[in-house]
């Protein structure tokens, strides 16, 4: 199981990977750290499709994988753009203080 | 201020303890399966001995595996190498590195208090990432992992911290003594149902998944950028199509965001710092 290197392995990897990101987003308050956090886990998803990809001989794994980069990157730029305009009024990414819509 | 301190300190330790159990439990998982699969010394030593994939029991997975079992190597003149896993031991240490890397980048990610530390961090994880697409044969997805998140999206990421540079007071979100624990008990089931599925993974090593992929139907090398592309711009042309969109989008979207408000006379509504009443 140390020496011989299957698929499994890469699956419970991209698990942890997931997890941690999960951890992230529930446990920091911070917008960017947040935002990284998803960031990780769409990588644990990619990882996994991948995996997917090579057991099954299939190459539309990757072409759903670069789908997946092209989303995060766009997602990335739009939610950046967000954190950038709510901080120029709030001066402040703290999202524990974003309520407004609550009230 | 030592109250203060001391919910820091605790909030700290239930990220610790998080992450621990996720990390000891995971492993806990690979080390079980492990040991009710095969012994990876026995699948080393007659790796023909090895009972059939699953998977080939269906009409594709047998073509599949047929074509894993001959590999591309034959034909180039080495045929020795045909059966024989070889590749175990240097992919083992390399991917028992390159998950380390990944792993401890990702926890960098979330325990960092200092912004541009867990960037960098993050730039590891995607490294680490990029090699083990390597290792499963994505190596055109390899280079796109690198330019486009390693490159591109991380030094977004550090403009955007280098714009807002605002150290946080406080940043781990739990609130009150009660919320923790509701918390930690969420999370703890969380990981043991994790759990439950990372002990139940089967992690025995066939030899058709050590064997090299064979070549596309139009003789591409598998997970090259010609394999990719003959891929994307057939079977999958309009999600390609429907992500250029998607670009341009988000393009226009970002940059109607985030610049300043103006109105009809080019007066700033709201620049930095202007906005009367931030803090509401």
């Amino acid at each position: 199981m140390l020496m011989t290197i299957g698929f499994s392995h890469f699956l419970v990897l991209a698990a942890l990977l997931f997890a941690i990101g999960t951890a992230g987003v529930l446990l920091r308050k911070n917008v960017l750290i947040i935002m990284m956090s998803i960031e990780l886990m769409l990588n644990a998803a990619n990882l996994t499709i991948l995996t997917f990809a090579r057991m099954h001989g299939d190459l539309g794994g990757h072409s759903f994988a670069m789908v997946v980069i092209a989303v995060a990157a766009a997602e990335v730029a739009v939610g950046l753009a967000i954190v950038v305009a709510i901080f120029r009024g709030r001066r402040h990414v703290d999202v524990d203080k974003m309520n407004i819509l609550k009230h | 201020m030592s109250a203060r301190r001391v919910t820091l300190l605790s909030s700290r330790f239930v990220v610790v303890l998080v992450v621990g159990l996720t990390l000891g439990l995971g492993l806990g998982g690979l080390g079980l399966g492990g040991a009710v699969g095969v012994p990876s010394a026995a699948a080393q030593a007659a790796p023909v001995a090895i009972k059939p994939p699953p998977r080939s029991a269906t009409p594709a997975g047998k073509q599949v595996s047929d074509r894993d079992v001959v590999t591309r190597r034959d034909a180039a003149g080495r045929p020795a190498a045909a059966g024989k896993p070889a590749t175990s031991k240097g992919m083992a240490i390399a991917f028992w590195l390159f998950a380390a890397i990944t792993v401890a980048g990702s926890l960098f990610v979330i325990t960092r208090k200092n912004l541009i530390a867990a960037v960098m961090g993050m730039v590891g994880t995607f490294f680490g990432l990029a090699a083990l697409y390597m290792m499963l044969y994505a190596h055109f997805l390899a280079v796109v992992q690198m330019l486009v998140y390693a490159g591109a999206i991380m030094v977004l990421f550090v403009f955007v911290i280098m714009i807002l540079n605002k150290p946080e007071d406080e940043p781990y979100a739990t609130t009150g003594r009660a919320g923790k624990a509701v918390a930690g008990l969420g999370m703890a089931y969380l990981i043991y149902r994790l759990a439950a599925v990372l002990v139940s993974v089967d992690t025995t090593v066939t030899a058709p998944q050590l064997a090299a992929p064979a070549t596309t139907a139009q003789g591409y090398d598998w997970g090259s950028t010609a394999a990719v592309g003959w891929n994307l711009f057939n079977d999958y042309l309009f999600p390609f199509e429907a992500v250029s969109i998607l670009l341009l989008v988000a393009v226009v979207g970002s940059i109607a965001v985030a610049r300043p408000l103006k109105d009809d006379d080019g007066e700033v509504l709201a620049a930095d710092g202007a906005a009367p009443g931030g803090g509401a």
